[in-house]
């Protein structure tokens, strides 16, 4: 690519005056924070469309739109909305290509194509895929997708059975179908896969399953796989070769992701890459995060059980790892490093630095440089107990002893809970005014380890975590972060964590939603709540925004409680019969006064 | 003779009993309308035959737990239910996770000893494994044992919100 469009995609000045050949109205003129710039482009991005899960390859959440600001978001009101016709975790987002959008939903797995250009949005099309049902009960965390991509006039998106399809945008006809997990093995899909260059990158969960962790690129046009790596085990199979620079020296050698685990029980260590992928077309690098080791119980695999609890960088053409990095080495409190990596070049001790932004499981918010794998700044973003900060000579969280788990010991009160500070649902980022924008948790746990046998097909945990509120009488929060420094710089308290994804626009205004069904309008500058509107249902997915066939912005945004805390912790989650939303133990006792299962997309505009 | 073979015959021959009442109506259309009846001459009401779902008369629901309400065989069931992984998917005391919970007595298969142990045994569409060649017909016994205890006192058929706490009552 060398266009000059590329440089900085995301100043939309930029694109409309020189490399846009149909200006829009509706992007924003405004200037973005001296230095900052969000890291990739996307060829023929259209400021009005959203083609992939984040809308970038960045992964930043981050739409030019412009038209409703913080002195208009009070006018917003529902615009439209559609049923999906299923009641379960509605985590993910839609897709707006073309003036169609695309949904995708929960287990069965059901995609729709509706035209936004006809009255009442009729559907285009609607596929409806083989998927096993005996998947549902495999899948750890409830029946959730988390999206698909677009690219080449296809969606591509993963079954929870453990297929990949894509399908033809403009017909709905399935044009490859590959299977990728193996559900006897405990692999369910439910991530959303990211096409770069051609090639759609997939991981699978079951992370609690005792799997094996991989990742995999197929060829877009046949669904032929290109390449696959594991996460863990000997270099051949997790492509360690001559590219291999991890950045601190305890991650150099041969065969680590074996040598760290006692024996051959990496074969059944986790790593699994459940969570979003992104990727820098410069360096041609992909970043993916690799979930818990398994078991739970960490006093049955000692050793830094590499490449779990990691974030990867891999060569997107090879999937040969070019570095490679454990947030939580030995992980014994489950934080998966799963979350999303936004690619970000930030203004660090004066100088650009092409940085990756991840909000960890563990607590930590980590700005690394995304070259090299360097942690140039590691700091907690919720409240925390079980490390007392990261060494930046190693990269190593400091452990406090006391609040590390084990066989046959029950410890109390650690912070973060196995949920993370922050869990899958992803952050955005906004170039105009520098700053992340960040779903949280505020809860901690007891931790009892406990031996457990490994049998395929079943989970391999080993550990009993019972939750609570964390300090402060809160739990959960909505962020904003600046990462050029590790600090907050504003917050809103919620009752419940907050369990969506974000969305940041050209308006300055950022939007989520709640557990109890809350749609809230945000001053990015401040955090003030300049609309909130109460959807039927909770909310765990992410919204988008788009540009309508009237030229207005439009905001989009699932409703349908569930996922992990939605249901694992607050309701009776593999019930055939969608009853309720049930209180489970003491996590969440108030939740079913507020919300109950659902399954709707709601549309809001000026 | 183990459950397995004993099961599958009775459930044959409620198939079978199905299609003979079918044959029997095809017998019958010409000559089987009833006096008053407004219905069609081929409609012939049979409540004791056709019922939606399968008869409650199945075989696996008469099995009698032989450990029923037994202290100790419930206890070494609590044990099983952990050393099988029953624990991580349905959560600790049977709570829900992964899986449904045992604990609210709601029963998606239905909550006779003999429809839990084939639950067990045979496993279930949503992922339920099927355990009957993994685990002896005994042990299975102890953990339908340990999983009908837990649900004593748990079905709640009302929840109340106004007061201070959330008021749960009901059977």
């Amino acid at each position: 690519m060398s266009s000059p469009c590329r440089v900085s995609s995301l100043v939309l000045a930029a694109i409309v005056a020189g490399c846009s050949s149909k200006p829009s109205s509706t992007s924003t003129t405004a200037s973005t924070v001296s230095g900052t710039r969000i890291g990739s482009t996307l060829a023929g991005d259209k400021p009005g469309e959203w083609r992939l899960p984040a809308r970038d390859y960045a992964s930043s959440r981050y739409s030019p739109l412009a038209q409703i600001t913080p002195a208009n978001a009070k006018n917003l009101h529902v615009a439209w909305t559609f049923s999906t016709g299923v009641l379960r975790g509605h985590e993910g987002q839609p897709l707006v290509v073309d003036n169609t959008m695309y949904l995708v939903t929960p287990y069965p797995n059901v995609a729709y194509a509706i035209d936004l250009t006809q009255p009442g949005f009729p559907l285009k099309w609607k596929y409806r895929p083989e998927n096993a049902q005996a998947a549902v009960g495999i899948a750890c965390c409830d029946v959730v997708n988390r999206g698909a991509s677009f690219d080449g006039g296809k969606i591509v998106y993963n079954l929870l059975d453990g297929h990949t399809v894509a399908v033809d945008a403009a017909t709905g006809t399935e044009l490859w179908r590959v299977q990728m997990g193996n559900l006897n093995r405990g692999e369910t899909i439910t991530m959303a896969p990211l096409v770069v260059k051609n090639k759609v990158i997939v991981g699978s969960s079951g992370g609690e399953m005792g799997v094996r962790g991989w990742i995999a690129a197929l060829d877009l046009a046949t669904g032929k796989q290109l390449w696959k790596a594991y996460n863990i085990g000997p270099d051949s199979d997790i492509k360690v070769g001559a590219r291999y620079k991890p950045f601190y020296p305890q991650d150099r050698g041969a065969n680590l992701g074996a040598s760290s685990w006692p024996g051959d029980s990496w074969k059944i260590g986790g790593a699994a890459v459940w969570g979003w992928v992104s990727y820098d077309p410069e360096l041609n690098l992909i970043y993916h995060g690799t979930s818990n080791p398994g078991p739970w119980n960490g006093s049955q695999r000692p050793g830094d059980n590499k490449w779990s609890a990691a974030i990867i960088a891999r060569d997107a053409d090879t999937g040969d790892i070019v570095w490679a990095f454990q947030p939580t080495p030995h992980d014994i409190w489950d934080y998966d490093a799963v979350n999303e990596n936004i690619l970000v070049d930030l203004p660090i001790g004066g100088q650009t630095r092409k940085t990756l932004v991840h909000f960890d499981r563990n607590g930590f918010a980590y700005t690394m440089d995304r070259a090299t794998g360097q942690v140039l700044l590691a700091q907690p973003f919720v409240p925390m107990n079980w490390a007392s900060g990261v060494d930046l000579t190693t990269g190593r969280p400091k452990v406090n002893t006391d609040k590390a788990t084990a066989q046959s010991k029950n410890v109390k009160d650690i912070c973060p809970s196995l949920e993370g500070g922050k869990n899958q649902q992803p952050a955005a980022f906004s170039p105009r005014t520098g700053l992340f924008y960040v779903p949280t948790n505020n809860l901690c746990m007891d931790f009892e380890g406990r031996e457990v046998t490994y049998i395929a097909g079943t989970p391999y945990i080993g550990g009993n975590a019972p939750e609570k509120g964390g300090p402060g009488g809160y739990k959960g929060e909505f962020i904003a972060w600046d990462a050029v420094h590790g600090k907050k710089v504003w917050g809103i308290k919620e009752p419940f964590p907050v369990w969506s994804g974000v969305l940041a626009t050209g308006g300055d205004v950022v939007y989520y939603g709640t557990l109890d069904g809350w749609f809230k309008a945000v001053d990015a500058r401040n955090g003030t709540v300049l609309y909130q509107f109460k959807v039927g249902s909770g909310v765990v997915g992410a919204p988008i925004a788009y540009t309508g066939p009237d030229g207005k912005e439009y905001i989009a945004i699932y409703s349908g409680i569930g996922g992990d805390m939605g249901l694992l912790i607050a309701g009776d989650v593999a019930a055939n019969l969608p009853y309720d939303v049930r209180e489970r133990g003491s996590t969440l006792p108030d939740l079913a006064r507020y919300t109950s299962w659902g399954g709707m997309l709601f549309v809001f505009s000026l | 003779m183990s459950v397995l073979q004993t099961a599958r015959v009775p459930l044959a021959i409620v198939a079978l009993s199905v299609l003979a009442y079918h044959l029997a109506q095809a017998d019958q259309e010409p000559q089987a309308a009833r006096s008053g009846s407004t219905q069609p001459t081929y409609f012939v009401e049979h409540p004791d035959h056709i019922q939606p779902g399968l008869s409650p008369r199945a075989h696996w629901a008469t099995l009698t737990n032989p450990y029923e309400g037994n202290a100790q065989r419930i206890a070494e069931g609590a044990k099983l239910f952990i050393s099988y992984n029953c624990m991580d998917c349905h959560g600790a005391d049977g709570s829900g996770a992964m899986g449904p919970s045992l604990q609210d007595g709601r029963w998606h298969f239905g909550g006779t000893p003999g429809d839990v142990f084939q639950s067990i045994y045979e496993g279930r569409p949503d992922g339920m494994p099927s355990w009957g060649g993994r685990i002896a017909e005994d042990q299975i016994w102890r953990l339908v044992a340990y999983v009908q205890s837990l649900s004593k006192g748990h079905d709640v058929a009302t929840e109340n919100f106004t007061g201070k706490t959330i008021a749960r009552t009901g059977h």
